[in-house]
């Protein structure tokens, strides 16, 4: 187990030291949102992924902030409280209404 | 009732019954994407003086919030072309911050993650931020600092999930600059909401 902890160490220094950095990476996984990656910058990113949580984690944030963020637009309407048309706008809005129809 | 009264009670349109039954909810649904009460109550406010125009068209054909909520769509995206117009793309075009210290090691790493920026794990699902207020308010707060054409950007294609064609139309910027844009601001909301949510719970 101990070799292979050391193994595992050795490669992942390496790789940290050859692959893109995590400032490159995290734009690479903005652009994964937008767009197919090629094999190259699948491969690379795969390969920081493994030996990085940091950025595993960044990549696990963002799907759940867009996942989180389209759910809730869909049910808003519904969900929110407090934030409802205040009684002049209303008003107003009704003005506006009478005077068109 | 007559057969033609119901279809003359049918074909006129209500608008003081529109507002009372679906104000609030286009507002709210307008207000989320918005962020800005005013802008909202206009855009409400347009939406019914063009479906009190565009009412023959409708005739009654499936749901009247659907119908109203389409419209409103196009309102909040009337909106957004709006507000591009006003301020122009310009020589020194504003993307948002760029948070380079956030990869400012000063040791041998230089470009990975600073310890006080690097992501933590936030154990949260989709399902459960969906039902938080709170949450939703700083994440609205967290946001606002950015440019406006950043975070009109960010709700075209996160919230309302608008292909990057469209919004580049919208937003009149090429698709590089979307990305560009689209990448700063998931920088700075993630590590807004660590900060100001995930941290918080612990």
């Amino acid at each position: 187990m101990k070799t292979y902890d050391k193994a595992k160490h050795a490669i992942r220094f390496y790789l940290l030291r050859r692959l893109p950095t995590c400032q490159q990476t995290v734009e690479k996984i903005s652009q994964s949102m937008e767009r197919p990656l090629t094999l190259r910058e699948r491969i690379s990113l795969k390969l920081h992924l493994w030996i990085c949580s940091w950025c595993q984690w960044y990549m696990e944030h963002l799907q759940l902030i867009r996942d989180a963020a389209r759910a809730r637009a869909d049910k808003a309407p519904d969900l929110l409280t407090g934030a409802t048309l205040s009684d002049e706008a209303r008003e107003r809005i009704r003005h506006k209404l009478s005077n068109q129809s | 009732m007559s057969e033609a009264q119901a279809k003359a009670l049918h074909q006129s349109p209500d608008p003081g019954r529109w507002l009372d039954d679906h104000g609030d909810y286009l507002f709210k649904y307008a207000v989320f994407r918005l962020r800005d009460d005013t802008a909202a109550e206009d855009a409400v406010q347009e939406t019914f003086l063009a479906a009190l125009k565009a009412y023959e068209k409708f005739e009654g054909r499936g749901s009247e919030r659907t119908w109203l909520v389409g419209i409103l769509k196009h309102k909040i995206i009337d909106h957004f072309r709006r507000t591009q117009r006003e301020a122009p793309i310009g020589e020194e075009f504003e993307e948002g911050p760029e948070h380079a210290d956030f990869f400012a090691r000063v040791d041998e790493w230089k470009g990975h993650w600073t310890n006080e920026h690097a992501p933590t794990e936030w154990h949260a699902t989709p399902a459960e931020l969906v039902e938080r207020s709170d949450f939703w308010k700083v994440f609205g707060d967290c946001l606002s600092p950015l440019p406006q054409r950043t975070a009109s950007a960010f709700t075209l294609r996160e919230v309302d999930g608008l292909k990057s064609e469209e919004i580049c139309e919208i937003l009149s910027i090429s698709v590089s600059n979307l990305w560009v844009m689209l990448h700063r601001a998931r920088l700075h909301l993630r590590n807004c909401l660590e900060l100001n949510w995930f941290k918080r719970e612990d």
